[in-house]
């Protein structure tokens, strides 16, 4: 019996995020769009939906006078990813 | 990128080991602060020497303050760094730490070295300590010159028990410019070609 995959990454854009994000601390909101060639409106709604599912942290802030967002995956993000990652493998190993 | 949501086992694994290979292809160390200590060391043990052998200038050591003045502009350099960065990996963060010891260590053999009055020890321990932040940044890098200028420096702590000379001020030379001059360029090409 396999696993479901989780909704949440199982979204090209959300699942390009949280891979980003698990090998760094955090990373800038400019930083994720220009990695992953998304529009700044779809992003930051792939990012609100990962908020609300407590997989990253979105800190907004000021720096020198620009709005600035980071972005942080929280262990629980850390969990759902190496489920997801699990599950593809037991998928893949059919 | 679109948010695609039908996508394949095979999609996602290649979507995740692209996006990894994205965040760990980044290059941020442009070799700057290895430049920077690298020509000051080079520039304070070349005039230190030169005071000693060749002038009556008594207090030549004085020239050593000029560190002072580099940690000071260093750490505008990296609060300055800090806000503009895009991204804060684990890498850097390793790597500032293992500096920062290095930089206690210092601190503390010197303290040491006064309180036991063991001054012959001092160059020798110096590349000792020195070898070991210069040979990990290497290594967490993935950057051989670093690694290299750190078993250099090994080699020179060696070199440095047998002179007890002034001569041995000069071991900082080699020290510097294959532990942090030489890497700080070939850094500084890396991170201007990625």
């Amino acid at each position: 019996m396999f696993k479901e995959l989780d909704p949440i990454l199982h979204s090209q854009l959300r699942l390009a995020v949280m891979s980003l994000l698990i090998g760094v601390k955090e990373a800038d909101f400019t930083f994720i769009r220009e990695k992953t060639n998304a529009t700044a409106g779809n992003l930051s709604v792939q990012l609100q939906k990962l908020k609300d599912a407590g997989y990253i942290d979105v800190v907004k802030q000021f720096k020198d006078n620009y709005p600035q967002t980071t972005c942080k995956i929280t262990p629980e993000g850390i969990l759902a990813f190496e489920a997801y990652v699990k599950a593809l493998q037991e998928y893949l190993k059919v | 990128m679109e948010n695609k949501e039908s996508l394949s086992a095979n999609d996602s694994l290649k979507l995740i080991e692209s996006m990894i290979h994205k965040a760990q292809n980044r290059f941020s160390e442009n070799g700057t602060l290895y430049l920077l200590w690298g020509w000051t060391i080079f520039f304070c043990a070349l005039v230190q020497y030169i005071s000693l052998k060749y002038t009556s200038f008594s207090k030549a050591s004085f020239v050593w303050l000029l560190v002072v003045f580099v940690m000071i502009y260093q750490i505008f350099y990296l609060s300055k760094k800090q806000q503009t960065e895009k991204v804060k990996t684990y890498t850097d963060e390793i790597i500032g730490y293992v500096w920062m010891s290095f930089g206690i260590c210092m601190g503390l053999l010197s303290f040491i070295m006064s309180k036991l009055d063991v001054w012959i020890l001092f160059y020798p321990f110096i590349f000792l300590f020195y070898g070991i932040p210069t040979f990990l940044s290497g290594a967490i890098m993935r950057f051989k010159p670093l690694m290299i200028g750190g078993i250099c420096c090994w080699a020179l702590s060696v070199a440095a028990s047998f002179i007890t000379s002034v001569e041995v001020i000069l071991l900082l030379v080699p020290a510097v410019l294959f532990g942090w001059i030489i890497p700080g360029y070939l850094l500084r090409a890396r991170f201007k070609s990625a």
